[in-house]
Order: structure tokens, then C-alpha cells, then sequence
């Protein structure tokens, strides 16, 4: 993997959670919440979780050592902005360890999508819908 | 992190100090903000620092000194990964919240993190030790400096006061792209607030969940900009999650009188009135809601149902007062 294909992946893994993202807008009563005044978009949180509850996910993110309780915490725990800035900007996040992890992290990004049915990068995955 | 590698990324830096400028240390020496010329906070406490556990410990330090011991070991499983042997910061900043303190992402500058420390804040600081190409991320937690030595203070690593010459830390911290972070009690003011920043905080205290920490923050923040639109709907939003409908009855319609035209002050207002079934009041407020956004799907709602209220009942005009019908109130004001 060269840098390149990095970013080029990237974006396209952008714009895929960006697609998915858009819809989805119902009419509710009650209090207009505080989240919803800021105009941000609850949905982004609710369908990263939803990747998370997908079993081949599930046992990807395990075989690399995340707890899914606390991923799905760490998840509810993010702002809209920052759970936008995960799915968009993974290659550019650096944590403070080894850069190889960037990839490998790329690389779960575009399981989740592959297994979505949104791509189709890598051969052995198989759309649930 | 490895001694070898910190030591072959601090040779690497040595040999590279003359590529790059230090933009910001210059400007400290051109024009010296009004700043004591030594601050040292020694009641941080110090955590040494384990292989990749930076983020955890850093993070515990911060913590501990806002008031809410905690140890690195129990952060762990919040931001570590365990695949990238490290913490992403976006991670800090929620883990932060969960333990109900407020994470204030600090303005990428040197004198706001120093203003900080002056006012008796630690920052927790992301600093590259190694290089853009072949980075070597860190996370250490600034407790002091010293002017006059042009140094910083940090706990970092398994070093509990290490002194680094601002000129170095600079270096290694601009190629974070100057990433600081505070974890503080929502009462606090961070010394370098700006209102959209401070604000957006205290609504992601709240969107964790954190519904009575977010509700000081709004508070605190309210404090300083009494205006904030979106700090007093926070502030009606949690008293209202809190069961508390006269407190948010008297945000909403502060910010219903501040802010006008906005649909939304006048539409939880509304709601804030129909909870204590006070109809006719909130039926006004509804109106309102409506008017301002005619259309929108929620107002009416809210208008519906105030209406559904009030049409079976229909009592005789003129002939109630204002009473107060208060009822299932749990919490007496504040």
C-alpha cells in the first residue's frame, strides 16, 4: 500500500459515509434538542454503532483486540463532528503509537464497507444485502 | 515507547533543529503576553508512563487534578488501541467527558498554553518526537515553565519533571499540528475561553450524557456570555432532562426574549409550560413557534397537541386565574 492508494481509498470510504449518512430526516414532538439546534446529524452516531453490531465486524475489531462494549461506548461518547472526523479522516488521525496502525485501521474501515455492499475491495468478502 | 527509538528521534530532531523555525517561541520573545515568569503546578500528580499507555496516564494526571482521581490502568479500554498501540486524540477529549469534566481543545498556541498554566490549568499536549515522515506520537501533560529559561515543564514518560527548552518543544509539538487539550471541571473557565469553543464543550457534555456536569458548564458559560443562544437552550434542555420544568421554563423563555426569532426557544418553552399544564400560556408560546417557522414539522406538533389539551376542557374564558397548577415538580428549584 502506497500512500496514494491510502488517499485515494480514504476518500472514497469518505464519500461512501458521507452517501449513507444524508437521509433520514423524521419529524418528532418535543423539546428541540440541544444536539438538533446544533444541527448536527444524531444519524452518523446510530449507523457507526449499527456497523458495530454487524457480527463480521464484530469479529474483525475483536481479532484486533477492541472491546465492542467499549467501542460502542467510545462511539455514544463522540461528538457528530468527531464520529464524521473518524470515518473521513482515518489515515490523518495520528494516535500516539505506530503508524502501521493507520492502515490497519483503513483496512477495517473498508471491510465494514465492503461487507455493506458499498465496495468491493477485497475478494473474499461477500455483501449482506 | 522505546528508550532506542525516543533516543534515535531526539538525534534526529538534534540534527534537523536548524530546518525549521520556531514561529510561535518568536513571537513569545518579540512581544511577552502579560504572564508570571515562572508557574509550576506541583500537585499534578505523575503516573510514569508504561509502553504506548501516554494517552492513558496523561489523561489520568489531568483528571485526578480536576477532581476526579482515576487511575491510567481503569482508562485503558476507553482510548487504547490496541492495533495502533496508541490513543486517538478525538478519543481524549470523550473520555474526558465520560468522567464528567469538561474537554476544552486548546487554540493551537504557544501563548494560550502558557496563559493556562498560569492560570493553574495543566495541558495535556500530543507532541511527534520522531519525524513527519516516520512520526513517533506522544502524549505528556505541560505543568509549568519558565520564562526567563525559556523551558517547559511536562510530566512525560517515565520522567516526572522533565524540563524541555520551549525551542524543542515547539518543534516536536507543531508537527501535532499544536494539539492541547484541557480536562477540567465544568465550573472552570478555561483562561483562553472562546465562547463558540467553550460552548460546543458543554454540548458534547451533554450529548454524553453527562446531563448535570453539561448543565454547570452551560452555567459557567452563561457567566460569561449571557447572551449564548445555545448555552441557555443547554441550560433549559438539561434542567428539563433533569425533571426540572420551572428551571427550563425560565431558560427557554430568557432565551425566547434574547433570541426572538428563533422557532426553537418558543417551541420548548411551550413545552416546558404544557408539562406544568399551564395551556393557555403554552398555546401562546406554540403560536409563536409556528409563526416564526410556519411548516416545520415539530412546531406543529407541539401546537397539535396543546390544542388536543385544551379542546375537551374547554374551560370558561376569563374565569381562571393564574394559578399555578404545579404538579409532579421533583426538584424544588435552585
Amino acid at each position: 500500500m502506497n500512500s496514494r492508494f491510502l488517499r485515494l481509498t480514504s476518500r472514497f470510504a469518505l464519500a461512501v459515509m458521507l452517501l449513507i449518512t444524508l437521509p433520514l430526516q423524521t419529524a418528532q414532538a418535543g423539546l428541540v434538542t440541544t444536539g438538533d439546534i446544533v444541527r448536527e446529524q444524531a444519524n452518523d452516531r446510530q449507523r457507526v454503532a449499527e456497523l458495530l453490531d454487524r457480527a463480521e465486524v464484530r469479529a474483525a475489531l475483536e481479532a484486533r483486540g477492541v472491546d465492542m462494549n467499549e467501542a460502542k461506548k467510545r462511539v455514544a461518547a463522540l461528538t457528530d463532528e468527531e464520529v464524521a472526523l473518524i470515518a473521513g479522516k482515518l489515515d490523518e488521525v495520528p494516535a500516539g503509537g505506530d503508524v502501521l496502525g493507520v492502515i490497519v485501521f483503513l483496512f477495517l474501515v473498508l471491510l465494514v464497507t465492503d461487507i455493506l455492499g458499498f465496495t468491493k475491495v477485497f475478494p473474499f468478502t461477500r455483501p449482506v444485502r | 515507547m522505546a528508550k532506542a527509538r525516543l533516543g534515535a528521534g531526539l538525534l534526529l530532531l538534534l540534527l534537523l533543529a536548524g530546518c525549521a523555525g520556531t514561529p510561535q517561541l518568536d513571537a513569545l520573545r518579540q512581544a511577552a503576553p502579560a504572564l508570571p515568569p515562572r508557574v509550576e503546578l506541583t500537585a499534578v500528580p505523575f503516573f510514569p508512563q508504561e509502553s504506548h499507555q501516554c494517552g492513558p496516564a496523561s489523561l489520568a494526571m489531568a483528571m485526578t487534578f480536576a477532581g476526579r482521581p482515576v487511575t491510567p490502568e481503569a482508562l485503558t479500554p476507553r482510548v487504547y488501541l490496541p492495533a495502533r498501540e496508541g490513543s486517538l486524540q478525538v478519543e481524549m477529549l470523550a473520555a474526558t467527558r465520560r468522567q464528567g469534566l469538561l474537554a476544552y481543545p486548546l487554540a493551537p498556541s504557544l501563548a494560550d498554553l502558557l496563559t493556562e498554566l498560569a492560570a493553574g490549568h495543566p495541558v495535556i499536549v500530543l507532541q511527534n518526537l520522531g519525524l513527519a515522515a516516520l512520526p513517533l506520537w506522544h502524549y505528556a501533560v505541560a505543568i509549568g515553565y519558565d520564562l526567563p529559561q525559556e523551558t517547559l515543564l511536562l510530566r512525560s514518560g517515565l520522567t516526572a519533571r522533565e524540563v524541555m527548552p520551549l525551542a524543542t518543544f515547539e518543534h516536536t509539538w507543531a508537527r501535532s499540528g499544536y494539539w492541547a487539550m484541557l480536562a477540567l471541571p465544568p465550573d472552570r473557565l478555561p483562561a483562553t475561553a472562546r465562547e463558540s469553543v467553550y460552548v460546543a464543550a458543554a454540548v458534547a457534555l451533554e450529548q454524553a450524557g453527562e446531563v448535570e456536569a453539561a448543565q454547570t458548564a452551560y452555567r459557567t458559560a452563561l457567566a460569561r456570555w449571557p447572551g449564548n443562544f445555545l448555552a441557555r437552550m443547554g441550560l433549559g434542555n438539561t434542567a428539563a432532562a433533569r425533571g426540572d420544568w420551572r428551571e427550563a421554563e425560565a431558560a427557554f423563555r430568557q432565551a425566547s426574549l434574547d433570541h426572538p426569532g428563533e422557532w426553537t426557544a418558543h417551541n420548548n418553552l411551550a413545552w416546558a409550560l404544557m408539562e406544568q399544564k399551564r395551556w393557555r400560556e403554552a398555546l401562546e408560546a406554540a403560536r409563536q413557534a409556528i409563526a416564526l417557522s410556519p411548516g416545520n414539522p415539530q412546531a406543529a406538533e407541539t401546537l397539535r397537541r396543546i390544542e388536543a389539551a385544551l379542546a375537551p376542557q374547554a374551560p370558561a374564558p376569563g374565569g381562571r386565574k393564574r394559578r399555578q397548577e404545579r404538579h409532579g415538580d421533583p426538584t424544588p428549584g435552585t
